[in-house]
C-alpha cells in the first residue's frame, strides 16, 4: 500500500531516478578514468599538452591557467577541463569526488541513524536517569554549532588521526569525516526519535506486551522498533542529504576530506580560488551537490507521504534549529 | 620558524628605473600631501616592533619605529645596505669584532615630545626578551643576554649606555659578522624605556620615524599621521632619511583579494600590500604591468625538506632521487609565474649565489636511484599548509613521490599552526614536507645557520627541518659566520651551497616573487621596494 502511494508520486519517482543516475555516474568513475580519460583522480599533468583539432594545447598555461572544458575534442580527456594549476582531470575528480561525498553521506547517515535509534530506544523505554543522561548528552552536542564542532574535530583529527581502543584511523582516512559528521548529526535524529519512543511506550499495546511478560529487549525490538520503521526510513534519506551538505561544508573549509583526495566540497574549495577565470570548477560540483540533495529531499518527502501521510517529519539544516514537526506517529 | 612563509624580505631585480630609486629626502616631483588609502588582506601579526616577524608588520613599521641602524630606503641590492638611523654613524667595531660602539644623534625626540635617550636602547633590547619576541635569539650573542633571558633581572651587562654623550657600547660573546644587519632590524627599534612589556598593537608606542600610528584597530586597520616632531627635530637630526609625501595613511583590512583588486582598479584604495590572488594575478599583470603593477622578486628559497634522521630519507640516494623527481618548470606553473625555478639553497641577489643545477629533472633517474637505494620504509607522510599555491606545490610533490615509488599520506595543516607543528619533535611522522625561508637580510649565513646547522635542531621551534647535522659543514658555517663578506667568503658560501646540495637534505625548487599594485593615481615609478621591508610608505606619492 505504501509502495503504491510512493509509485503514484511522480515527482518523487522522477527524483529517485535522478538519484539513481547520480549513483551510476559516480560508480562509473574507474571505467571513465581508465578507458576514456586515461588518468587517475590525483595524477597531475601540469606540463602536459593536449592534442585538440590538430593543435597542441597546454593543460596548464605558463601563466598558470588550467584548460577549460574540451568535451570530446580530445577523446574525452579533460572533458570538463583541468581542476587547477596541477592539471588534474576535472571530470575524473568529479566522479571520484562524488563517490567520496556519497560514501561519506550514506555511511555517516547509516551510522547516525543506527546509533540514534539505539539511544532513542534506551532513553525512551527506560526513562529516569538513563533518559536524563542520554538526553542531556544530546543537548550538549545539539547546543554546539554543528559546523564549528565539525571543524574543531576535523582539524584535530587531521593531524594525529584517531586511536580509540581497537579503532585506529589515520588523519587522511575517509572514515574521519564519517566519524565527525556522525557525532554532530546524532542529536538531530536521536532527539525526535526519542520523542516518538516516549509516546509509543504510553500506548496500550506496549502495556499489554509488558503485562504478558515481555522483557525490555523484546518490547524494544519487537514492539517499538517496527512502529518506528517508517520514521527511520524517512530520517535516513533526509540525513544522507544533510550529511552530504555538512561534508561539503567541512571539506570546503579544509576540515573534511583531505587533499589530494577529492570530494564535491573540496572541489568547490579549489574552484573558488579560480572563480573569476574558471567558474565551472566551482559551479559543476556545486550543482551536483544541489541536485543530489534536492533528489534525496524529494524522495524523502515522498517516502514520508507514502509511509505515513499524517506525519510531518522534517530535518532542517544543521545551522538552524532543527525540530520535528509532529514527529509522533 | 615564525618568519617562514610570511616574511617578505625581498629584492627588486626588474627594471633599471627601479634600481635608480633611492627616495631619500622628500618626494621627487609628485604631489605633496594627501591621504594614502591602502589595504592589507589580513592584519599584521603585530604592530609592536619588538614582536612582529612578518613582512606585513615590517612594511607597516619601517617608517615609524627606527633602530640605531636601518636599511637604505632603496630598491634592489642598494636597499640591502645598512645605514645609520638613530645612530650618528655605522658602529665602530673593536676588540676583535666583539665590541660595537655607536652614538645617538643629538636632538632626537619621540612623537610625544620626550627626548630619545641612549638608555632607551638598552631597555628596548631587554623588552625584546621580556615579550618573548621571536627575534630575541638574534641578540643572545650579547654578553649577559642569555642570563637576562632566563632571569629577566639585572639588565643585560653587555650593553652600556651614557645618556649624556649618547654613547652605546655593545659587547658580544664572540664576533658576529652579521650583527650590524641585526642592529638594523625592527626588533631593536628604540622605544621609550617605560613602554609596557606586552604587545602594544592596540596602543602603539610613540614613534621616532616620519609617521606615527595614531589609531589601531586590531583585525580592522590602522592609521598614520605625520610625526609632529619629525620636522621639528628628527628630520634635522637625520637629514639622510626620507620624510614621505603623504600627510596621512589609512590602512584597511579587506579579507578578499579579489575585492582588493577591484577596489584598487577603481581607485577606492591606492595600494594593496599583498599580491593579487591566483585568479586575478595574470590578468592584472597583463593589463597593468609597467603602469600600476610591478613584479618584485624576493630573497627567498622555497623547498621540500627531508628528515635525514629517519628512514627512508637517512639515505642520500633517496634524497637525491627526490631532487631529480621534482620539476622546477612544473612548480613555476603551479605558482602562476610568481616563482622562478631554482635548485639551490642560496637565492639570486644574495652574496655567494652562483647558479648551478645538480639535479636536472629526470624521473627515470629518480626511479633508478630509488631502486638502488631500495629503502625498507616507503610509507611516508608529506606535510604542508593550507595556503593555495603552497598546498598545490605539496600536492604535486605528493604525486611525484608516488610516481617514483613511495606510498604517501598528505597532511594539510592550518597555516597559523603549521610551522609550530612541524618544528616540534614530538609531532609524529615528520618525514618530509613543504617549507620556505625568507631571509631577514641578504647574507647567506641567514640561510645556512637556521636551516642546516646542527645547532639549530631544537625540540620545539625547530628551523632545521631536515634535521641535518654534518660536523664538517657545521664547523664551516660557524667559521664563515664570524667573517665579514668578501669575494673570498662569498666563494666559500657558494661552495657550501654546492656541498649541501650534494647531500641533498632539501629539495629547493624556486624563489618567490611578490608584486606592487597601485591605483592609477599613484606614481608607480617612485614606489620603493626594499629587500627587507617591502614597499616603503615614504616613497608613495600621487601623480
Amino acid at each position: 500500500m505504501a509502495a503504491g502511494r510512493f509509485l503514484r508520486n511522480r515527482l518523487a519517482l522522477a527524483f529517485l531516478g535522478v538519484f539513481v543516475l547520480i549513483v551510476l555516474f559516480v560508480l562509473a568513475a574507474p571505467l571513465w578514468a581508465e578507458h576514456v580519460a586515461e588518468t587517475g583522480p590525483n595524477e597531475t599533468h601540469t606540463l602536459e599538452k593536449l592534442a585538440i583539432d590538430g593543435e597542441q594545447r597546454d593543460v596548464v598555461t605558463p601563466e598558470g591557467r588550467p584548460i577549460g572544458p574540451v568535451w570530446f575534442d580530445a577523446g574525452g580527456k579533460f572533458f570538463l577541463g583541468a581542476d587547477s594549476r596541477l592539471g588534474r582531470d576535472e571530470m575524473v575528480r568529479l566522479m571520484y569526488g562524488g563517490r567520496t561525498s556519497l560514501l561519506i553521506g550514506i555511511a555517516s547517515a547509516a551510522i547516525t541513524t543506527a546509533l540514534a535509534v539505539l539511544l532513542a530506544l534506551l532513553a525512551g523505554y527506560y526513562r529516569g536517569w538513563v533518559d536524563a543522561l542520554i538526553a542531556r548528552t544530546l543537548d550538549v552536542i545539539w547546543s554546539l554549532p554543528a559546523l564549528l564542532l565539525g571543524i574543531a574535530l576535523g582539524v584535530s583529527l587531521a593531524v594525529g588521526g584517531l586511536k580509540l581502543g581497537p579503532i585506529e584511523l589515520s588523519g587522511g582516512s575517509l572514515w574521519v569525516p564519517v566519524l565527525i559528521i556522525t557525532v554532530v548529526s546524532i542529536p538531530y535524529v536521536a532527539r525526535p526519535l526519542r520523542g516518538e519512543v516516549l509516546a509509543l511506550t504510553r500506548k496500550e499495546f506496549i502495556e499489554a506486551a509488558v503485562a504478558q511478560g515481555a522483557g525490555p529487549l523484546r518490547v524494544m525490538l519487537r514492539e517499538i522498533l517496527p512502529n518506528l520503521s517508517s520514521t527511520i526510513i524517512v530520517f535516513f534519506t533526509l540525513t544522507i542529504a544533510n550529511n552530504l551538505l555538512l561534508e561539503a561544508g567541512l571539506s570546503f573549509l579544509g576540515a573534511g576530506v583531505q587533499p589530494p583526495n577529492s570530494s564535491w566540497g573540496t572541489m568547490i574549495s579549489v574552484g573558488e580560488e579560480l572563480l573569476k577565470t574558471a567558474p565551472l570548477l566551482a559551479i559543476v560540483p556545486g550543482a551536483m551537490i544541489a541536485l543530489t540533495v534536492l533528489a534525496l529531499n524529494i524522495v524523502g518527502d515522498g517516502l514520508r507521504d507514502a509511509l505515513n501521510p499524517r506525519a510531518k517529519i522534517r530535518l532542517e539544516a544543521h545551522a538552524g534549529r532543527v525540530e520535528p514537526e509532529g514527529a509522533a506517529v | 620558524m615564525k618568519k617562514l612563509g610570511v616574511v617578505l624580505a625581498a629584492i627588486v631585480l626588474t627594471t633599471g628605473a627601479a634600481l635608480g630609486l633611492t627616495a631619500c629626502g622628500s618626494s621627487s616631483g609628485g604631489k605633496e600631501g594627501g591621504t594614502l588609502e591602502a589595504t592589507y588582506v589580513s592584519f599584521p601579526d603585530s604592530l609592536d616592533p619588538a614582536i612582529s616577524y612578518t613582512a606585513e608588520g615590517w612594511t607597516a613599521m619601517y617608517n615609524t619605529y627606527l633602530p640605531l641602524l636601518t636599511y637604505k630606503h632603496a630598491s634592489g641590492t642598494e636597499g640591502s645596505e645598512v645605514v645609520p638611523a638613530l645612530a650618528k654613524d655605522l658602529p665602530k667595531i673593536s676588540n676583535g669584532g666583539k665590541t660595537y660602539t655607536l652614538f645617538l644623534r643629538p636632538g632626537l625626540k619621540y612623537s610625544d615630545g620626550q627626548p630619545v635617550k641612549a638608555s632607551d636602547f638598552a631597555a628596548s633590547v631587554e623588552r625584546l626578551f621580556e615579550v618573548n619576541s621571536g627575534g630575541s635569539p638574534l641578540y643572545t650573542g650579547i654578553v649577559g643576554a642569555e642570563k637576562f633571558a632566563e632571569t629577566r633581572k639585572g639588565g643585560i651587562s653587555g650593553i652600556e649606555t651614557d645618556d649624556e654623550t649618547g654613547e652605546i657600547r655593545i659587547d658580544l660573546v664572540q664576533p658576529r659578522a652579521t650583527f650590524s644587519n641585526e642592529l638594523g632590524m625592527l626588533f631593536v627599534a628604540v622605544l621609550p624605556a617605560d613602554t609596557p612589556s606586552k604587545d602594544q598593537t592596540a596602543s602603539p608606542p610613540p614613534a621616532t620615524g616620519p609617521y606615527v600610528i595614531t589609531k589601531s584597530q586590531p583585525g580592522r586597520g590602522w592609521s598614520y599621521d605625520r610625526n609632529p616632531f619629525w620636522e621639528k627635530a628628527n628630520a634635522k637630526a637625520m637629514p639622510d632619511l626620507p620624510g614621505g609625501s603623504m600627510d596621512k595613511i589609512e590602512i584597511t583590512v579587506v579579507g578578499n583579494d579579489t575585492t582588493q583588486v577591484s577596489d584598487v582598479e577603481r581607485g577606492k584604495y591606492d595600494w594593496m600590500q599583498n599580491p593579487p590572488g591566483p585568479d586575478e594575478y595574470t590578468r592584472v599583470k597583463e593589463e597593468f604591468e609597467g603602469t600600476q603593477f610591478r613584479v618584485e622578486e624576493t630573497i627567498s628559497t622555497y623547498f621540500f625538506w627531508m628528515n635525514t634522521e629517519r628512514p627512508p630519507f637517512d639515505d642520500v640516494k633517496v634524497r637525491q632521487a627526490v631532487n631529480y623527481a621534482v620539476d622546477g618548470e612544473a612548480m613555476e606553473r603551479i605558482y602562476a609565474g610568481q616563482l622562478a625555478a631554482s635548485q639551490q639553497i642560496i637565492p639570486p641577489g644574495v652574496p655567494g649565489y652562483e647558479k648551478f643545477e645538480l639535479y636536472p629533472h629526470n624521473l627515470e633517474k629518480a626511479k633508478q636511484l630509488l631502486v638502488e637505494a631500495d629503502p625498507a620504509d616507503r610509507e611516508i607522510t608529506v606535510w604542508t599548509l593550507d595556503e593555495p599555491e603552497n598546498r598545490e606545490a605539496a600536492e604535486y610533490y605528493d604525486d611525484v613521490l608516488r610516481q617514483i615509488g613511495f606510498e604517501t599520506t598528505l597532511k594539510v595543516i592550518n597555516a597559523e599552526t603549521y610551522f609550530t607543528l612541524i618544528g616540534n619533535e614530538r609531532t609524529p611522522d615528520l618525514d618530509t614536507g613543504w617549507a620556505n625561508w625568507f631571509l631577514d637580510y641578504p647574507n647567506p649565513n641567514a640561510l645556512f645557520q637556521p636551516l642546516l646547522s646542527g645547532e639549530s635542531i631544537q625540540a620545539t621551534g625547530n628551523t632545521n627541518l631536515a634535521r641535518m647535522a654534518d660536523p664538517a659543514l657545521d664547523a664551516k658555517i660557524d667559521e664563515l659566520s664570524q667573517q665579514d663578506l668578501s669575494p673570498e667568503v662569498e666563494a666559500e658560501y657558494a661552495d657550501l651551497d654546492r656541498e649541501y646540495m650534494e647531500l641533498a637534505p632539501l629539495a629547493p625548487y624556486g624563489n618567490r616573487a611578490t608584486s606592487t599594485f597601485v591605483s592609477s593615481e599613484i606614481d608607480l615609478d617612485e614606489v620603493v621596494f626594499n629587500p627587507t621591508f617591502g614597499q616603503d610608505l615614504t616613497s608613495f606619492q600621487f601623480k
